[in-house]
């Protein structure tokens, strides 16, 4: 196969996938929704997406939830908590889902370690991107809902 | 040309006819969103923003992301909030996930195409994105037209 061959097929896959894990990351929105946009803020989800557009490791990404965790346990709300942990787990399945699509593409030896890494980080970027999206999108608006309770 | 070729090159030529076909229906569907986007805040740089997004993505889930996040940060329900019209354009688009289904159905069975070879598992998804293209080059035409009406 060759390169443009190689990297048409890759960019072809990945929206595929995208695609399909659009409603998977709407489900986690919606499993979550009671701790949105109160306990987990617009401006948490935001850091959370700039993070994942510039992370050059995962590592980067795992310190930001680790720090998410830490402050909502500092501030004893574990379900706030659960939302971070449940969230790192998901992502860190991703590397799953980033080693079999890299086997379609590369099925001799799977790719290298860093297009295995690179692959991971782009499946968190779009995981993210839809979050954040369904995550906005059913929530009422702190004025809104401030309003609503007064 | 091989056999397979021209098989692939009669699927195309059939791909497209559907697709234009589908397009003309949505004509009516997309003019009555424009109207409703009429009696919102949204200029034409917003509405052809969508339209440009469309026509440049490879995913039908950026499409759609777009429009949610618009629809969430509109707080004042000015926007793409307004009446529901943001919320029910993306149950719109992505309703046509099952024109773009029966399209590939039909062609795997009908317009005198027995296909021999496997189509591409990916096809259903490009013809859904397509349709989505389609819907919002139709609305996109139908806001500017009618905006320039509105101000005249």
């Amino acid at each position: 196969m060759s390169n443009l061959e190689y990297l048409l097929k890759r960019k072809q896959r990945i929206a595929a996938w995208s695609d399909r894990w659009q409603a998977e990351a709407a489900r986690f929105a919606d499993s979550h929704r009671d701790l949105l946009p109160k306990r987990i803020t617009n401006a948490q989800l935001y850091g959370l997406g700039n993070v994942v557009r510039s992370a050059r490791r995962y590592a980067d990404i795992e310190r930001f939830i680790g720090n998410q965790v830490e402050k909502a346990k500092r501030a004893g709300r574990l379900d706030v908590q659960g939302y971070w942990n449940d969230l790192k787990d998901v992502l860190g399945k991703l590397r799953g889902e980033a080693q079999a699509l890299l086997k379609t593409l590369c099925p001799a030896g799977a790719g290298s370690q860093d297009n295995l890494d690179e692959l991971h980080r782009e499946l968190i970027r779009l995981y993210v991107q839809h979050l954040i999206a369904h995550s906005l999108y059913w929530t009422p608006d702190q004025e809104d809902s401030g309003r609503r309770e007064r | 040309m091989s056999e397979q070729s021209v098989q692939e090159v009669a699927l195309r030529v059939a791909l497209e006819r559907a697709i234009a076909r589908k397009s003309d229906e949505y004509d009516r569907r997309a003019r009555e969103y424009a109207d409703r986007l009429t009696s919102t805040k949204l200029d034409k740089t917003q509405v052809r923003g969508l339209e440009t997004l469309a026509s440049t993505t490879d995913k039908v889930s950026d499409i759609t992301d777009w429009l949610k996040l618009r629809v969430g940060r509109d707080s004042k329900r000015e926007g793409w909030a307004k009446d529901g019209v943001g919320r029910d354009l993306v149950t719109e688009l992505e309703g046509l996930r099952r024109d773009a289904r029966k399209i590939v159905d039909e062609l795997r069975v009908g317009e005198g195409i027995a296909l021999a070879y496997p189509v591409d598992p990916d096809l259903e998804r490009q013809v859904h994105l397509r349709l989505c293209r389609e819907f919002l080059k139709h609305l996109a035409a139908h806001f500017e037209y009618l905006k320039a009406e509105q101000e005249r």
